[in-house]
C-alpha cells in the first residue's frame, strides 16, 4: 500500500469537438483526503465517470490499487473497491431504503469476500449504515418519501455499503444546510480515519477547506493547481479562473 | 427453504385444479383451461424481463412460436414425448433469447421494444419460407386420442401446462426473493447506479432474456399438439404479444402474483367471450381493460390493493372520471342480448364502474354516487329487468322490445350518475383534496 491508490495518467475525453478532459495527471495516495474543485463544466464529473468506468477515456490510463483498470466495467471497478455517489441522487426507486443498501452488500461485499453474509448479518449491516447517516427510522420507506437531503445521505450510505477503498463523493452536499454540511464532512472524515481514501467534489468552499488535505483544481478540462488547500486558493491562476471575478 | 414450501403449495393447488377440472367431466374445460394456463406461463415469463428487469418485450409471440415450431420440426424428424419437447423448445427459445439479449440489450426503452418486434417479424418470415415445417401452409400434427393413465389427450396436455405454470410461478417467486431479484430491480430502476453498486447489469439482463425466452418457448412447445394444425399466423399471433404484456400490466408487474391474477382474469374473460360472442371481441375487452388499468391502477391490481390513494388522486380530475365512466359503459351495448355468459363479462365492467363511482363519490363528498352503477348493474345483469312490471309496461307502451327499454333505462340512469359526478357544488371547494 505504499504506492498511490489511484493513479490517473494523461486521461483525455472529448464529446464531439468539445474537449472535456485534457491530459489529466493525478495521483492520490492511500488514506488521503482530496478535494476536487472547478467551475461548472470544468470536467469534474467527467473525470469521475472516466475513473469509475461509466465513460471510456480516449487516451491515458487509470490505475487503481496498483493495477490498470482501463477496459473494466463499472461493476468490476466497484468490486475492486471504488465507490461513488452521483451528483444527482440516483436511488433505486422501487426498493426500500434498507434494500437500496442491500444491493451493494449483496453484489459487491459478498462477491468480493467470496463468502456470503448471512441474511441476519445483512440486515444488521443495513441498519448500521442507516444509523450512521441518520436514516434509521426510514429503513422501510421508499426513496420517494425522502427529502433531497435524505436522498443525498442515502446516496452516501449506498456508496459506503460497498466497503470501498476509495470513495468519490460527487457534490453530495449541494442544497444542504450548514449544520448538515458539517455532519456530512464529519462523517466523511470519520470514514477516512477508518482508512478509506476520499475524493470530494464540492462547490461549498467551507466544506472543501475543512475536509481536504490536498486540493486539486480543474478548469476547462485541465488541471491548473494541485497542492495544499491554503496555497491553492491563493494561487493567482486559480483565483482568476475560478474564484476571482 | 420458503421456496420449497411455496412449490409444495403450488403443486397442491395445481392438483386441486386438475381434480376440479376432471370433476366437471367436460373436455371443453380442459381446452379452455389449457389456454388460460398457457397465458399464465407466458405472462409470468414476460414479467421476468418486462416487470422485474424493466425491458419491454413486444416479441413474446416469436419465442412462443419458436417453441411450437421446434416441436413441429422434431415431430417430422424424430418424434419425442412432449415433456422432452418442452425442454427442447425451452432450450431453443432460451438460446435465441440469449442471442437477442446480447445483440439488443445495449438499446434502451422504446428501441429495445422495437428490436424485439423486429425479431418476431424476422422469425415469422423465416418460418413462412421454410417448407419443411409447413411454410405458410402450416403443418398438421395428428395427436393421439388417448394416453395411458390419464385418458383423453387434452387432459394430458392440460396437466403438462399446469406443471409448467407451477414451474414458471415458482421460478418467478424464487427470483423475486433472491439476490437475482434485487439485481433485476436495480436494472429496472437505474442501470448506472446499479453498475456503481457492483451489479453486473449486462450479465443479469442476459439471464433475464434467456429465462424469459426459455419459459415462453416451453409454453409454446405443446401448442401444436393442442391446436392440431399450426400455421405461422396462429403461432405468431398478435394475441400472444398483446396478452403477455397486458396480463402482467393488469395484475401488477412487481410480483409473481400479478401476472397470475392478470392471466386468470383476462384469460378467463377471453375464453368466455370467444365462446359466447366471437374471438374478435377478445382484443376489444383487453383493450378496454388496459385503458382502465393504465389510468386507475398503473401498478396493476396488486399495486391498487397496496396503495389505493393513487386511484383516488387520478379520479380527482373530471375528464378522467368521465372518460372512465363512459368507456366502461360501452361494453354493455354489445354484450346485452348475447346470452347469460356474455353478461358475466359485463359484470367486470360494472364492477369497475362501481369502483370509479365509489372513489369519485368519496372524493367529492357524494358517497351516494355508487347507487347509479349499482342500479345499472342490477338492471343490466341481474334477471330482474325483464320481470319488473315497470319495464314490461314501458316496453308494451313504446312497442319496443324489453332489452332496448332496459338499455335506455340504464343509459338514462348512468347519464344522471355521470352528471352528478361532475356537477360542481359549493362544498366541493372546501372538500379535502385527498
Amino acid at each position: 500500500m505504499s504506492g498511490p491508490i489511484l493513479e490517473i495518467t494523461g486521461v483525455s475525453k472529448r464529446f464531439g469537438g468539445f474537449v472535456a478532459l485534457d491530459g489529466i495527471e493525478l495521483a492520490v495516495a492511500a488514506g488521503e483526503r482530496v478535494g476536487l474543485i472547478g467551475p461548472n463544466g470544468s470536467g469534474k464529473s467527467t473525470l469521475v465517470n472516466c475513473v469509475c468506468g461509466t465513460l471510456a477515456n480516449e487516451t491515458g490510463s487509470v490505475r487503481f490499487d496498483g493495477q490498470a483498470v482501463d477496459g473494466l466495467t463499472t461493476h468490476e471497478r466497484t468490486r475492486r473497491g471504488m465507490a461513488r455517489t452521483f451528483q444527482l441522487p440516483r436511488p433505486f426507486a422501487t426498493l426500500t431504503i434498507a434494500d437500496n443498501l442491500r444491493v451493494p452488500l449483496l453484489y459487491t461485499v459478498n462477491a468480493r469476500s467470496g463468502s456470503a453474509l448471512a441474511p441476519t448479518a445483512l440486515d444488521a449491516r443495513c441498519a448500521e449504515l442507516l444509523q450512521l447517516v441518520g436514516l434509521a427510522d426510514k429503513a422501510a420507506k421508499l426513496p420517494r418519501d425522502l427529502t433531497q437531503v435524505e436522498m443525498r445521505k442515502l446516496e452516501l450510505a449506498r456508496a459506503m455499503a460497498a466497503e470501498p477503498k476509495l470513495l468519490i463523493a460527487d457534490e453530495s452536499m449541494a442544497g444542504l444546510s450548514q449544520s448538515e454540511v458539517d455532519d456530512i464532512v464529519a462523517l466523511l472524515i470519520r470514514l477516512n480515519e477508518r482508512g478509506v481514501t476520499i475524493i470530494l467534489i464540492e462547490h461549498i468552499m467551507r466544506a472543501v477547506m475543512k475536509f481536504s488535505q490536498r486540493l486539486v483544481v480543474l478548469v476547462s478540462g485541465k488541471k491548473i493547481a494541485d497542492g495544499s488547500p491554503d496555497a491553492v486558493i491563493r494561487d493567482a491562476e486559480v483565483e482568476k479562473a475560478y474564484l476571482g471575478q | 427453504m420458503r421456496t420449497r414450501v411455496f412449490l409444495l403449495i403450488a403443486i397442491a393447488a395445481a392438483a386441486v385444479v386438475f381434480a376440479a377440472a376432471r370433476a366437471v367431466s367436460n373436455d371443453y374445460v380442459f381446452f379452455a383451461g389449457y389456454t388460460v394456463l398457457q397465458f399464465i406461463v407466458l405472462a409470468t415469463a414476460w414479467n421476468i424481463l418486462g416487470g422485474y428487469t424493466g425491458y419491454v418485450n413486444f416479441g413474446s409471440a416469436a419465442f412462443f412460436a419458436l417453441g411450437a415450431y421446434s416441436t413441429v420440426f422434431l415431430h417430422k424428424t424424430y418424434p419425442l414425448p412432449i415433456p422432452v419437447l418442452i425442454v427442447i423448445g425451452g432450450a431453443v427459445s432460451g438460446v435465441v433469447g440469449l442471442g437477442m439479449g446480447y445483440l439488443t440489450l445495449r438499446l434502451r426503452g422504446a428501441f429495445f421494444a422495437i428490436a424485439t418486434l423486429a425479431l418476431a417479424v424476422v422469425l415469422q418470415t423465416l418460418v413462412v419460407n421454410w417448407d419443411y415445417v409447413g411454410g405458410s401452409r402450416g403443418a398438421y400434427i395428428i395427436r393421439p386420442n388417448e394416453i395411458a393413465l390419464i385418458g383423453p389427450y387434452i387432459q394430458y396436455l392440460f396437466l403438462l401446462m399446469l406443471a409448467l405454470a407451477v414451474v414458471a410461478l415458482a421460478t418467478a417467486r424464487g427470483i423475486e426473493r433472491s439476490q437475482l431479484g434485487y439485481g433485476f430491480a436495480t436494472i429496472r430502476d437505474d442501470e448506472l447506479a446499479a453498475e456503481a453498486s457492483g451489479v453486473p447489469t449486462l450479465r443479469l439482463k442476459l439471464v433475464a432474456t434467456t429465462l424469459s425466452g426459455a419459459l415462453m418457448g416451453m409454453a409454446g412447445a405443446p401448442f401444436p399438439y393442442y391446436i392440431g394444425y399450426l400455421q405461422p399466423s396462429s403461432a405468431f399471433g398478435l394475441e400472444y404479444a398483446v396478452n403477455s404484456i397486458a396480463m402482467p400490466m393488469i395484475g401488477g408487474t412487481t410480483s409473481w402474483i400479478g401476472p397470475l391474477i392478470g392471466a386468470i382474469l383476462l384469460g378467463t374473460l377471453q375464453q368466455v367471450a370467444t365462446v359466447t360472442i366471437s374471438s374478435a371481441v377478445n382484443l376489444l375487452i383487453v383493450g378496454l381493460l388496459l385503458v382502465d388499468f393504465v389510468i386507475i391502477a398503473p401498478n396493476g391490481i396488486v399495486g391498487l390493493v397496496k396503495d389505493r390513494q393513487a386511484a383516488f388522486t387520478t379520479m380527482a380530475q373530471p375528464p378522467v372520471f368521465s372518460l372512465l365512466y363512459i368507456l366502461n359503459l360501452l361494453p354493455m351495448y354489445f354484450l346485452t342480448g348475447q346470452g347469460q355468459a356474455a353478461q358475466s363479462i359485463d359484470v367486470v365492467f360494472w364492477a369497475i364502474l362501481l369502483f370509479v363511482a365509489y372513489t369519485r363519490g368519496g372524493l367529492i363528498g357524494r358517497p351516494w354516487l355508487v347507487v347509479f352503477p349499482a342500479a345499472g348493474a342490477l338492471l343490466g345483469v341481474a334477471p330482474v329487468s325483464s320481470t319488473t312490471p315497470v319495464i314490461g309496461t314501458l316496453a308494451a307502451a313504446t312497442s319496443l322490445d324489453v332489452t332496448a327499454v332496459v338499455l335506455a333505462a340504464i343509459t338514462v340512469i348512468q347519464l344522471i350518475g355521470l352528471v352528478c359526478g361532475l356537477a360542481p357544488k359549493p362544498r366541493l371547494a372546501e372538500a379535502p383534496a385527498a
